[in-house]
């Protein structure tokens, strides 16, 4: 930039005497030659000074007479020149001065403060170009109006006329001259008066020293008070801390023998405790919480190691062991004596109740806040008698429990042995024991529940201590041992703690119910569909399954389970070893109809329970046992046919399917209904050959002539089939004989058939409707084999007809 | 496991006769079983019994539910001949099984020797009253002219069903106290059919 100034100045201008102000490096716009141009700005050297824009090359629009377009390559530089074109025609035109348009203001602003530098000095002028600004120089300027009226009144006092100009300087110089010697005398008078002012000065600053000297000396003592300041104040400090220890240590000695402080009141109470009245009993608890207290008195550990706490820890050692031994002396006695208590129980009222033991809770419950301080301050003490407490009351209830099952035992005899003669002793001993089992349940379970909240609040069962020490005092100087132990833990081990417990209890109740539903189910293996169910409701509506006493029900229903499954086993088992009746008339089954006795007594138990899927299941495996069974018997029995047996058997089982509904047999009763069909078309078929047998014989040798392929015209000329042979057979049976062949087949089937089940009819029906139809394939056979032959059966169908209604009539 | 009932209840033996499709199985499975089933499937014989109580005293019931259609009506001789007491039974929606009665009713009695069998005459279908064909009426002057008494069921509704059994049990019961007093008396007949009886048995 600096370089193109300088060539351009120096090349260019320089030599037509003119000087370069600005420039700016333009295209012009229409041109298609890109040539860049330099737009300059200059001024002649000498007044009058003119302005000349020189199109050095490169542009933008600027308006003369005629418009010329550029395009400045450099924004700033277009700025630059156009603020100095606009700042030059300002200062120079007068008049009409040219327009700038789309200039911004901002520019001129900015340039108004830093540009006429460039300007002052030069005066150049040259004469290139059309447009010729004259103007004046900036520097000349004119006269004041006042300079000008001293002026002229000077000229005017001289006397002198401006045309004698050389005079007139000649004047002003003598004039000047002379001033200039009366001043330089005014200088030279002035001179003593000047050192006499440079001595007053001298003085003056030696005052001022003297002065900045008393003041350090001040200053320096200052300093020194201001330490001695600052010690004392640190001082002051350490004597108020030394004070505040003072005043924290007299509070915490204060609080140390406060706190470890138990008065003797207390002391007398805890080592003469007098645990067997009231007053005795109210203060021993007041005294043992306030030992309690004083033993665990929030302390700093480091305190602890005092001699003076621990003397008065030894004090308090041994107050609490002779309390404690005092205590345990007491309850240990106590147990003992509710653990002999021999009284019977009054079971005789006319409702089976196991009276809950409120009596000796109450007793104890006085001592509840004792038990808790030892478990907390003694826990060997509160560990033996724990297990004291356990046998006691172990004993004391096994008492009780034995003697309310030998209650519930007599109970159902009693009513047995009332009721002997009744028909329904079965049910009804049956009900009985339904009855007496939910009661002997639903009573164990208050005096269970009663027991165990006792003992979680008698013992605390409840609050989990990880600590192992036997005594919980601050004064041992350990930290807390109480370890972060999560809730679930802690709810766990309560559970087991409170089950072990009870489960020494009540240790007698699993075996008791044990014995008591095996003592039935000896009598009567159906008892235990009863005590399943009864045991799986209680189970089952059990709130808290954890719970001792839901647990050890769980464990007899095990055992009731297993035992229900062996009566069903039993069951089974009777019925596939079901000895083949001897009668002649087989007749139904035994299984066969016990199942209805055996399907209404489970029903019964297990109608609408959740347990009746058990029965279900083997409800199918029986089922299926007797289909089997059945099978097996008709195959072997010696006198009533096969067909018969089943036909009958099956008949029954589908009317007392039919009539139970049990939803899960529905597949069975289809099943055995297509049985008895398949049974009963057996034996009509298999019976009924019997009246027409050579006829019988006769024609299937017919039939099988026609299937090898004979003609049926044809077969007439067969040996065995001849018209001949064929009469002769037909001659073996008259009407008479035919009537005599049915009456025996109607006693036949009268006999081999079972009153009870009452299918003579329908099987006589059967046999009827068969015989008609094979006296009409026979009739049929004569007509296609035979024809034109006039052979016919020497019986009709209304012969047959007559035949029925004679053996109607007959009985 | 088994054991024996001492005295056996009173047995008293019902035929169901009637027109094919008229309901006769309908009214015998709802007695039996309290079900009713839609589906029609004829019947050719079938033979039920249950314990029940008549006035306080149990017996047995044997209902011989028998065909509609029987291609020969001799067929019918011998079941007809060993029932005790008879439900007519015919559909008040269809005039043929009305008219089909009087053959039924006329075999039976000749069947059973008399005509003073127990004998119900049972308009079946009463749900479906509105495809009534045989007025109450027209029943009620046949059951008259009979001597017998005419009833309305529904098989599938239930209603009457007990009824008609209950009554025909009744009617059972009184003949046979009857039957008792005659042949104390003197019927040389009715004895001779007692006496056959027990052969059956």
């Amino acid at each position: 930039m600096a370089t193109i100034r300088h060539s351009l100045q120096t090349e260019i201008f320089h030599p037509i005497d003119e000087r370069l102000m600005t420039f700016v490096h333009v295209y012009e716009l229409y041109k298609k030659k890109k040539t860049s141009n330099f737009l300059c700005l200059t001024v002649t050297k000498e007044a009058p000074i003119v302005f000349y824009i020189h199109q050095e090359e490169k542009g933008f629009d600027l308006h003369f007479d005629k418009v010329y377009k550029w395009i400045a390559v450099n924004l700033q530089e277009r700025q630059t020149f156009l603020v100095i074109l606009w700042k030059q025609c300002m200062n120079i035109m007068t008049g009409n001065k040219p327009e700038f348009r789309n200039l911004p203001k901002e520019w001129l602003m900015s340039y108004s403060n830093n540009v006429p530098i460039s300007l002052k000095s030069e005066n150049d002028v040259n004469n290139v170009g059309d447009n010729v600004v004259i103007v004046e120089p900036e520097e000349y300027q004119a006269l004041s109006e006042k300079e000008e009226t001293d002026l002229e009144k000077m000229m005017l006092d001289l006397g002198f006329i401006s045309n004698n100009a050389e005079k007139f300087i000649e004047k002003l110089t003598n004039q000047l001259s002379i001033l200039d010697g009366e001043n330089l005398q005014s200088v030279l008078s002035s001179e003593q008066k000047v050192v006499e002012l440079i001595n007053q000065l001298n003085l003056a600053i030696n005052e001022v020293a003297n002065l900045e000297f008393q003041l350090d000396s001040y200053d320096e003592i200052l300093g020194h008070v201001r330490t001695t300041i600052e010690k004392m104040e640190q001082k002051n400090v350490l004597i108020q801390i030394v004070n505040k220890n003072y005043d924290k240590l007299l509070l915490q000695l204060e609080k140390v023998v406060h706190q470890l402080e138990l008065s003797p009141k207390y002391q007398t109470a805890l080592t003469d405790a007098d645990l067997t009245n009231p007053t005795g009993l109210k203060d021993a608890i007041a005294a043992a919480k306030e030992l309690q207290a004083v033993m665990n008195a929030e302390i700093h550990p480091a305190l602890v190691q005092l001699t003076a706490v621990q003397e008065q820890k030894k004090k308090f050692d041994k107050w609490k062991s002779k309390f404690s031994h005092i205590l345990s002396r007491h309850l240990n006695n106590l147990f003992i004596h509710i653990g002999n208590d021999t009284s019977k129980l009054k079971l005789s009222g006319s409702d089976l109740i196991l009276p809950v033991r409120s009596q000796f809770h109450k007793e104890l419950s006085g001592y509840t806040p004792l038990m808790h301080w030892c478990k907390l301050m003694e826990r060997k003490a509160y560990t033996a008698l724990k297990k004291v407490y356990t046998s006691s009351l172990g004993k004391l209830y096994e008492r009780d429990i034995k003697q309310f099952m030998e209650e519930a035992k007599y109970r159902i005899v009693a009513r047995i042995e009332r009721e002997q003669w009744s028909q329904d002793i079965d049910v009804d001993e049956r009900t009985r024991f339904d009855q007496i089992l939910e009661i002997v349940l639903s009573q164990l379970e208050p005096v269970c529940l009663s027991e165990q909240n006792f003992c979680i609040s008698f013992f605390q069962l409840d609050v989990f201590s990880s600590s192992t020490k036997n005594t919980q005092t601050t004064l041992d100087g350990f930290g807390d041992e109480n370890l972060h132990v999560p809730q679930k833990t802690i709810d766990k081990k309560v559970n087991e703690e409170v089950r072990r417990m009870m489960s020494e209890i009540f240790g007698c109740i699993e075996l008791e119910l044990l014995n008591f539903i095996t003592y039935y189910e000896k009598l009567d293996s159906v008892y235990c569909m009863s005590a399943l169910i009864h045991l799986s409701e209680h189970v089952m509506s059990a709130q808290d399954t954890d719970s001792f006493l839901s647990i050890t029900f769980g464990s007899v229903l095990v055992h009731v389970k297993r035992s229900y499954d062996k009566y069903m086993q039993t069951q089974e088992k009777s019925i596939i070893e079901s000895r083949i009746p001897r009668k002649s008339k087989c007749g139904i089954l035994p299984f066969v109809s016990n199942f209805e006795e055996f399907a209404n007594t489970a029903e019964n138990i297990f109608k609408n329970t959740e347990r009746k899927t058990d029965l279900d299941k083997w409800y199918v495996r029986l089922m299926s046992t007797i289909f089997e069974t059945i099978q097996n018997i008709a195959a072997e029995h010696p006198k009533t046919p096969p067909e018969v047996i089943k036909m009958e058997n099956f008949h029954h089982l589908y009317a007392l399917l039919s009539q139970l509904k049990i939803s899960v047999l529905d597949g069975h009763r289809k099943e055995v209904k297509q049985k008895y069909n398949e049974a009963l078309n057996a034996y009509v078929t298999r019976y009924f050959g019997r009246p027409l047998e050579k006829l019988n014989l006769f024609f299937e040798g017919v039939q099988g002539k026609v299937a090898q392929g004979v003609k049926e015209s044809e077969i007439s000329y067969q040996m065995a089939f001849s018209k001949q042979e064929l009469r002769r057979v037909i001659r073996e049976y008259p009407a008479r004989e035919v009537k005599k062949g049915l009456d025996h087949l109607y006693k036949k089937v009268d006999k081999h058939l079972c009153e009870e089940e009452n299918l003579l009819q329908v099987v006589w029906r059967a046999m009827q409707e068969e015989f008609i139809q094979q006296y009409k394939s026979i009739e049929d056979l004569i007509q296609r084999c035979y024809p034109g032959s006039m052979i016919c059966l020497e019986f009709s169908i209304e012969d047959i007809l007559q035949f029925f209604s004679e053996i109607a009539r007959s009985h | 496991m088994s054991k024996k009932t001492g005295t056996q209840p009173a047995l008293h033996k019902v035929i169901m006769v009637g027109s094919g499709g008229v309901g006769k199985s309908a009214l015998t499975l709802q007695f039996m079983y309290d079900e009713f089933i839609e589906d029609y499937e004829p019947t050719k014989a079938d033979s039920y019994r249950k314990k029940v109580v008549l006035d306080g005293e149990e017996v047995q019931i044997d209902i011989l539910d028998t065909a509609g259609q029987e291609d020969y009506a001799a067929i019918r001789d011998n079941y007809f001949r060993s029932g005790e007491g008879f439900l007519c039974v015919f559909s008040i929606t269809e005039e043929e099984s009305f008219q089909a009665t009087q053959e039924f009713r006329e075999q039976i009695l000749r069947v059973k020797n008399g005509d003073n069998i127990p004998f119900l005459l049972v308009g079946n279908k009463g749900d479906l009253y509105d495809k009534r064909k045989i007025s109450i009426a027209e029943a009620q002057a046949r059951a008259q002219q009979w001597n017998v008494h005419y009833v309305e069921t529904s098989a599938k509704t239930r209603e009457n069903v007990d009824k008609v059994f209950y009554d025909l049990m009744r009617e059972i019961r009184s003949r046979k106290i009857d039957d008792t007093k005659v042949s104390n008396g003197h019927g040389k007949e009715k004895s001779k059919i007692k006496r056959l009886k027990c052969c059956i048995l």
